[in-house]
């Protein structure tokens, strides 16, 4: 294969992605996309985004061998990337960082943000708290109502947290919001979006600042394995966490690489989020990419559920990836969701959010009792404390006794 | 014969209404009744699930519209029908992307070949706009091209060049609907594109009134205006009562033909 180098400068990996917006919004994005490349030769700017890695994020995130995990498995060696260690507990805030170092070069004084699981929310409100600009969060209200603990935390960093009643009333319609304050505010706001979806010159940002955790990654396993590893495997909702681990690697051949989307309640039914396994390309938030769309091409509702993976579209990277057959996309569905979440927590001691979870799920169903001597590296990029109200539910236990 | 080449000088009114809403039936009636009128345009509104340029009320209406399913055939068979009493209105467009994709362009243009005279795609920006504008011109559609208060000089002429029909001027950085309407950076503006471009140059985003109308006409240099959200904001001030929302339609176009 040839080397790995997408997107094109305006914006393509492949035939997907490029920038899907109206005219309020182009001259925006160009201008963004000119301050992003020129940061990315900023020594200054490298050096402060590491700092804050380092000191503010608790960067690196370790890289642990799950013993047990991969005992009860019986087949591949597992290793955890664990973003969940991070501040905020999640890897959005990676991405947060660096976005919001390049807005407050652009002179922005305004910060607007959609989010699902309210993680991104989390995580933007973080960075607005630290740099000190005012923070407005687009939510979907049937999200505000499943992740409170995020909401409030939120709240307490001091964001305004602006509930989102169209459509599903959940991200994909938080995104729409926020893009449409973005217009109505084009002068002094900078939109901070939290996955590699949206108009170029997002997907590309995005996955750029997330890619400090394959980077790690690659260094650490090849200092305890000697050895590249033979898997990786990420849960994709909008697919940034995912793309962070995979993006260093895609040039290794060798590695195989696999992304989880939630399937809801199964890919074939009408509650699924699977969007690459049960969509067709189209055009949704200023991206061609997969989605999933009735034949008239109006955007369906996902579900799942975990509010992160709750989006009818995906990355435009992706799109690309599982077209040149470089990543192979498989499906999870709430209930396996659930289980590999308890599994995790009992083996590990570790408890995953929701979305790793799925992660976890084809992993413990895809290899159990196979893969013997391989080695696996999946990201654990969520803890699972804002999930706990929406597991204890499901699994049907009452938290508040 | 494209009726948009032969727009009148001055006081162009532009008149939006989305497809299907409230009902199928209910927007025969409600385009019929704009059409005897006879605007110098129509501009058909397609309704999509994510009308992310779209402010609430039109958002709203898209919403009703497709509550009852409308598909993309049945929206372009009414604009058809209509287009029996078409006389000198031109017959416009607007719709997001995906809808065009998604239907196929060639079938898109078959349908509506010979009845419309130019189609707004909001989301697809003059970079990504090649290969469809040259399947339209060849069928004599316009591309209308939109221009915001922040579309800088170097970026308007590439693209004004060429233009066809008329030039969709943003007149408040916004979605549509959205309140102010500044009249000095408006004329500042259009004047600007004006010597740039020899097609007419019409406001819209935000016009809600026959003084705004009229304000646009005396304070600026523009050729005309777009009005949509406010046409469609009486259904919900009226409380829904079709009838009553038909006679106060009739009557807010009639004071805004000035
Ligand atoms: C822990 C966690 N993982 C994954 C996701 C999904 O996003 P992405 O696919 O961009 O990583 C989210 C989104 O909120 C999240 O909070």
């Amino acid at each position: 294969m040839k080397t790995y180098k997408q997107p094109s400068t305006v914006g393509r990996f492949g035939e997907f992605g490029g920038m899907y917006v109206s005219e309020t919004l182009m001259p925006l994005l160009l201008d963004l996309d000119k301050s992003y490349k020129k940061i990315q030769k900023d020594k200054k700017f490298k050096k402060e985004l590491n700092d804050l890695f380092k000191n503010y994020v608790g960067r690196p995130s370790s890289l642990h061998y799950a013993k047990n995990l991969s005992k009860y498995i019986n087949g591949p060696k597992v290793y955890f990337k664990r973003d969940e260690l991070n501040h905020t507990g999640a890897h959005k805030i990676n991405n947060c960082l660096g976005q919001i170092l390049l807005a407050k070069k652009m002179g922005k004084t305004r910060i607007i943000a959609e989010t699902g699981a309210g993680q991104h929310g989390v995580a933007t409100a973080t960075v607005c708290a630290l740099f000190g600009l005012p923070c407005y969060i687009y939510m979907g209200s049937k999200d505000i109502e499943r992740q409170k603990p995020n909401v409030f935390r939120m709240k307490l960093l001091g964001a305004t947290i602006i509930p989102v009643e169209s459509g599903s009333k959940s991200l994909k319609d938080a995104m729409n919001e926020a893009l449409r304050d973005w217009i109505k505010n084009v002068r002094d706001t900078f939109y901070i979006i939290g996955s590699t979806a949206g108009p170029h010159p997002y997907p590309k940002m995005v996955r750029d600042f997330q890619s400090v955790i394959g980077k790690e990654a690659r260094e650490q396993i090849l200092k305890v394995e000697k050895k590249l590893p033979d898997y990786l495997i990420a849960c994709v909702g909008g697919g940034s966490n995912a793309m962070g681990l995979f993006y260093p690697f895609l040039n290794d051949n060798k590695v195989k690489i696999i992304g989880v989307e939630a399937a809801g309640r199964g890919a074939k039914t009408e509650e699924t989020a699977a969007t690459m396994t049960s969509g067709t390309p189209g055009i949704l938030h200023g991206s061609y990419s997969y989605v999933l769309q009735d034949n008239d091409g109006q955007i369906k509702e996902a579900h799942s559920i975990s509010a992160g993976l709750d989006y009818p579209g995906v990355g435009p990277e992706h799109s690309y990836l599982k077209d040149i057959k470089r990543v192979k996309y498989f499906g999870v569905t709430d209930n396996e969701a659930l289980k590999a979440f308890q599994t995790c927590s009992k083996l590990e001691g570790i408890i995953p959010a929701l979305e790793p979870s799925h992660a976890l799920a084809y992993l413990i169903k895809a290899f159990k009792n196979k893969h013997k001597n391989k080695v696996v590296i999946l990201n654990l990029c969520g803890r699972g404390d804002k999930d706990l109200f929406t597991a204890a539910k499901a699994i049907g236990f009452d938290a508040d006794e | 014969m494209n009726n948009l080449d032969s727009l009148p000088k001055k006081k162009i009114l532009s008149l939006f209404m989305t497809c299907g809403f409230p009902t199928l039936n209910h927007s025969k009636k409600i385009f019929n009744e704009m059409l005897s009128h006879q605007p110098d345009i129509i501009e058909f509104g397609l309704p999509f699930s994510d009308p992310m340029a779209d402010g609430p009320i039109i958002q709203e209406a898209n919403k009703l519209a497709l509550r009852s399913k409308l598909s993309t055939q049945q929206s372009l068979d009414l604009i058809k029908y209509l287009s029996k009493s078409k006389n000198n209105t031109s017959f416009v467009i607007m719709c997001y992307l995906n809808t065009v994709r998604k239907f196929g362009l060639n079938k898109f243009i078959k349908n509506i070949k010979n009845i419309v005279d130019g189609i707004i795609i909001v989301d697809l920006p003059f970079e990504e706009e090649d290969a469809i504008k040259k399947s339209l011109s060849k069928n004599d559609i316009h591309l209308i091209k939109l221009i915001s208060p922040m579309t800088d000089k170097k970026r308007s002429q590439k693209l004004l060049k060429n233009s066809k029909g008329f030039i969709y001027y943003i007149s408040a950085t916004g979605i549509t609907g959205s309140n102010k309407l500044d009249y000095k950076e408006i004329n500042k503006n259009v004047k600007s594109i004006k010597k740039m471009s020899s097609v007419p140059v019409l406001v819209g985003f935000g016009i809600k009134s026959k003084k705004d109308v009229i304000d646009i006409s005396k304070k600026t240099n523009a050729d005309g205006v777009i009005i949509g959200s406010a046409l469609i904001q009486k259904y919900f001030d009226i409380k829904m009562d079709f009838n009553k929302y038909l006679k106060s339609l009739k009557k807010f176009i009639q004071e805004v033909k000035i």
